[in-house]
């Protein structure tokens, strides 16, 4: 291969992403075209109708704060009417909508509605024009990171937006393992490796056990709503709180232009506490007093102190969770050989502290917390591209949480416990429990409690066409698979007659594939489809000329084997190759053409070789 | 690589269009088709009882092989299904033998018979037990259980001879024969059973080798007539289709060998002799390829290949 194809991994964060790729075997960040190393993962319409995305969406989201899109990944793969997207929708300034199923959510944005992905996709879409104008070429290959403790809806939902961006996802990793990856790439070690993760919007805390260049995650936890956004509610609660009682209970809450203000200066107190002591917040104007009265103004001092006093639970959270899933891993702090803190948010000395005296050893300052995950994505996306001969990695990641069903009673049994290294799959035989009965109903579940309803629904799946017989008789085998990316699919079959048996999807959290492919249709970019079509006219050439060779090698390769009681099935085999070309060609879809010329021209090669004289057992030589 | 003579490969599978070496296809072939019957240990290329330490280690190693990722943009066909379920094994064999609890468990489960009985009695020997032990081995393993347990293998094996199951006789009498090595019946039953055992491994290696000719593929076509005229060394036709296959591809060393044991197996069999003097012919040795020639009409007058290069070889003489 003379020129390597380009590809990207992409760290997709609640409140900041990050693009980068290997170049000459060293894993590097790729800027924004405005040299920028974040981009903020913010989407907004403005008041004349464009789309904002990044720097200048979060720019202007004071201004325009219902029609700014931030956190979408709070709300990635979530369900309508899910405690969780509850959460969410009392603290957000913009509008949420149930989807046309009442399944999933959307969000209004310039008075159309959008699903999630589809804003997220916006993102990505920003971060795919950074990497092209970086490579002066188009960019399609991606690995995408999600927090390793996302389930199922949340991995298919980000791979969507993957999708709609026009990327072609390579894998979903986790941003621990990344990170691990990032920091163990290159380096001869044989350690476990703890990764304590906390970023915008989700706390993920991972256990390695990295040896001979293989990154094996040992265990996983975390909280997908805890994060710095977190931190910065609780002062901005504080400041809104202060506010009211100097203020004769003036609610900031009820003005948005107020809120984002108060977000954005509560933020960036906190991220000054990182290295100050104190920080000062000046918000002049910030509301009407009444009729004929002077606007009120904000000013406020907040010491690091207060900020560890208002934020003590949430690291004491995070501090529990770490000490779960190390027992879930099976090890002592003690036997950490390193602790790699990722995340903006452990910047805060206070997070550092608590780390360090947990694990009793100073974390790893190796890694830049915030470019470190898209850098082991890339390294990822590299090792699934081209072999590595000097540099090989291998990354075996576990699922985060238990996957099961739900049965009599109202409880949850698992199939696939967590922490189970994927790929993976596992099967469970169901009977029929009344007679004549044709179909039956499961419920996916994943997560941790007994009781189903306290898990997430992956989603309802109706099985029928089941043969009529009396209770009991008919065994239905239900096969579930995890593939690498953390995606859940199911099968089944009758395992008497070992008839596979449909499966129709009744619920989920995500967009519907029709759905999907509409948006996919709109997202077409009128140039691409133009610089398509020269590509379709000159496959399509290529494409019947292999066909014309092919037909006319057929005479001689059924000499060939005319004396031979082999190869029978491989000139069937051509036939339908040929076939399939031809139909490829007159729907005009690149994608499958360029999937027939890889065939048609072994088919070629195979026929070239065996018309080429090659002898048969009585033949002359 | 871990591959045992007796395997017997799909010559469809050694030849599929995917990107992967026939050393590659083979390790995934063999590893998968003894998921069902390998332990954990052997999963992972371990002796039984190796340490978690080992189970680990020898787990990173493996699933550089194994695991699909390994493979980045190359076609593997029908090899990725094999790559994921033999992936899948060894991560459940890891994850009983990497955990010192399930580990031991799974070790005085799966304990070879011998190291079963040690384990047994040097328990005893600490106990000080010694006449128990004695006592208690002579009840587990009686004579009188002893003589009903070769009888009934040895009528097995009779049974499985008459249906053809050769190999499965052959473990039935090489059992009956571990239990009592003096019994004469069993032994002339055990060889004749690996004598058909032989044949048909060799028959069934001899169809393979004219699939990979019918394919093109003559050094696996080569190959296996070598491995079938090794499982089956009475027999002439093997090594002289592998002569020919060899001779094809222009390994003419190996032609001769194989020649040479075609002649060796069966003097007076015209085809051998043929094909020697045509391996001769190749490699210079005019004399010897017509005196071989010569015979081989002589035996054979119908060996129409035989006379057409003797025919060359006259007229080079005289040129």
């Amino acid at each position: 291969m003379s020129e390597i194809e380009p590809f990207v991994g992409i760290d997709l964060g609640t409140t900041n992403s990050v693009v980068g790729t290997v170049i000459d075997g060293v894993p590097r960040v790729i800027a924004s075209r405005t040299g920028q190393i974040l981009t903020p993962s913010v989407v907004a319409v403005s008041k004349n109708g464009k789309r904002l995305v990044g720097n200048i969406a979060k720019r202007q989201a004071i201004t325009n704060a219902e029609n700014t899109v931030f956190a979408a990944k709070r709300l990635i793969g979530r369900r309508w009417g899910s405690k969780e997207m509850e959460d969410a929708r009392k603290v957000l300034p913009y509008q949420l909508v149930p989807g046309p199923e009442g399944h999933d959510v959307r969000v209004v944005l310039g008075g159309r509605t959008f699903a999630i992905p589809e804003v997220s996709a916006m993102v990505l879409a920003e971060l795919k024009a950074d990497a092209e104008a970086f490579f002066g070429r188009r960019v399609a290959k991606a690995v995408i990171t999600v927090p390793a403790y996302f389930n199922d809806g949340q991995r298919q939902a980000t791979k969507d937006a993957g999708r709609i961006a026009g990327f072609e996802v390579l894998r979903i990793i986790n941003e621990p393992t990344s990170a691990a990856l990032a920091y163990g790439f290159g380096k001869q070690m044989e350690k476990k490796v703890v990764v304590f993760d906390l970023g915008g919007g989700t706390f993920d805390i991972s256990v390695l056990d990295i040896g001979k260049s293989v990154y094996d995650v040992v265990a996983v936890g975390g909280d997908t709503y805890l994060g710095g956004e977190d931190f910065d509610r609780r002062i901005m609660d504080w400041l809104t709180f202060s506010f009211a009682k100097e203020n004769q209970g003036i609610d900031l809450r009820q003005d948005t232009m107020a809120l984002q203000r108060l977000r954005d200066a509560s933020e960036k107190a906190k991220i000054e506490l990182s290295s100050a002591q104190s920080a000062a917040i000046h918000l002049p104007f910030l509301a009407a007093a009444g009729e004929g009265k002077a606007a009120l103004h904000l000013a406020k001092q907040l010491t690091r102190e207060k900020l560890e006093e208002l934020t003590k639970d949430l690291v004491d959270r995070c501090i529990q969770v770490t000490e779960r899933t190390l027992r879930d891993a099976g090890i002592r702090p003690a036997q950490v050989g390193e602790v790699l803190l990722v995340g903006g948010m452990t910047r805060m000395p206070r997070v550092q502290q608590a780390v360090k005296q947990f694990f009793a050893r100073e974390p790893s300052r190796g890694v830049h917390p915030e470019e470190v995950v898209a850098l082991g994505a890339a390294i990822q996306a590299h090792a699934l591209l081209y072999p590595q001969k000097d540099r090989e990695v291998l990354l075996l990641d576990v699922t985060p949480q238990n996957l099961g069903i739900m049965v009599v009673g109202g409880y949850f049994a698992t199939i696939i416990p967590k922490n189970t290294t994927v790929p993976t799959s596992q099967t469970h035989v169901f009977t029929t429990v009344q007679d004549q009965q044709t179909s039956v109903r499961i419920a996916v579940l994943q997560g941790e409690s007994e009781k189903a309803i306290e898990n997430e629904l992956l989603g309802e799946f109706i099985l029928d066409g089941i043969r009529p017989a009396k209770r009991g008789e008919v065994e239905i085998e239900i096969a579930f698979d995890i593939s690498a990316d953390g995606i859940v699919g199911v099968s089944a079959r009758d395992v008497d007659t070992g008839q596979r048996q449909s499966i129709t999807v009744t619920a989920t959290s995500g967009l519907t594939e029709n759905e999907l492919r509409r948006i996919l249709d709109e997202n077409l970019d009128e140039l691409l489809e133009r610089k398509q079509s020269g590509e379709l006219e000159r496959l399509r050439e290529r494409s019947l000329a292999m066909i014309k060779e092919i037909e006319s090698l057929v005479p001689q390769v059924q000499e060939a084997f005319s004396r031979s009681r082999f190869g029978k099935d491989a000139l069937q085999k051509a036939e339908s190759v040929v076939a399939r070309a031809r139909a490829a060609i007159a729907s005009q879809d690149l994608q499958q053409i360029t999937a027939m010329e890889e065939q048609l021209d072994r088919t070629v090669q195979l026929f070239k070789g065996l018309a080429g004289g090659a002898p048969f057992p009585g033949g002359e030589a | 690589m871990p591959v045992d003579q007796g395997f017997i490969f799909n010559p469809a599978d050694l030849s599929e269009d995917v990107d992967l070496d026939v050393e590659r296809r083979r390790e995934i072939l063999f590893t998968h088709a003894h998921l069902a019957d390998w332990t954990h240990w052997q999963v992972l290329g371990l002796p039984w009882n190796a340490t978690a330490e080992q189970a680990r280690e020898a787990y990173r190693e493996k699933v550089k092989i194994f695991h699909p990722d390994r493979y980045p943009a190359k076609r593997l066909g029908s090899f990725r299904a094999r790559l994921e379920q033999v992936f899948r094994r060894l991560t459940e064999a890891r994850d009983v033998l990497a955990n010192e609890t399930s580990r031991a468990a799974y070790a005085s489960r799966t304990a070879p018979p011998d190291e079963f009985a040690r384990a047994e009695a040097r328990r005893l020997d600490d106990e000080g037990r010694t006449r128990e032990r004695r006592a208690r081995l002579a009840r587990t393993n009686p004579i009188v259980a002893r003589i009903g347990r070769v009888n009934e293998l040895l009528q097995r094996g009779k049974q499985r001879m008459a249906d053809g199951q050769f190999s499965q006789a052959l473990n039935d009498f090489s059992t009956a024969l571990a239990i009592d090595p003096a019994l004469a019946e069993a032994k002339a039953l055990a060889q004749e059973a690996r004598k058909r055992t032989s044949a048909d491994k060799a028959k069934e290696l001899w169809d393979n080798a004219h699939a990979a000719e019918a394919v093109n593929n003559l050094e696996l076509a080569q190959e296996m007539a070598a491995a079938a005229a090794e499982a089956d060394p009475t027999s002439p036709r093997y090594p002289i289709f592998a002569a020919r296959m060899a001779l094809k591809r222009g390994a003419l060393e190996t032609a001769r060998s194989q020649a040479e044991a075609a002649v060796r197996i069966a003097p007076g069999h015209g085809p051998a002799h043929e094909v020697l003097g045509e391996t001769l012919a190749e490699q210079g040795d005019k004399g010897g390829a017509k005196r071989e020639l010569e015979r081989a009409l002589e035996l054979d007058p119908g060996l129409e290949r035989a006379r057409e290069r003797l025919k060359r070889l006259r007229w080079s003489f005289l040129g």
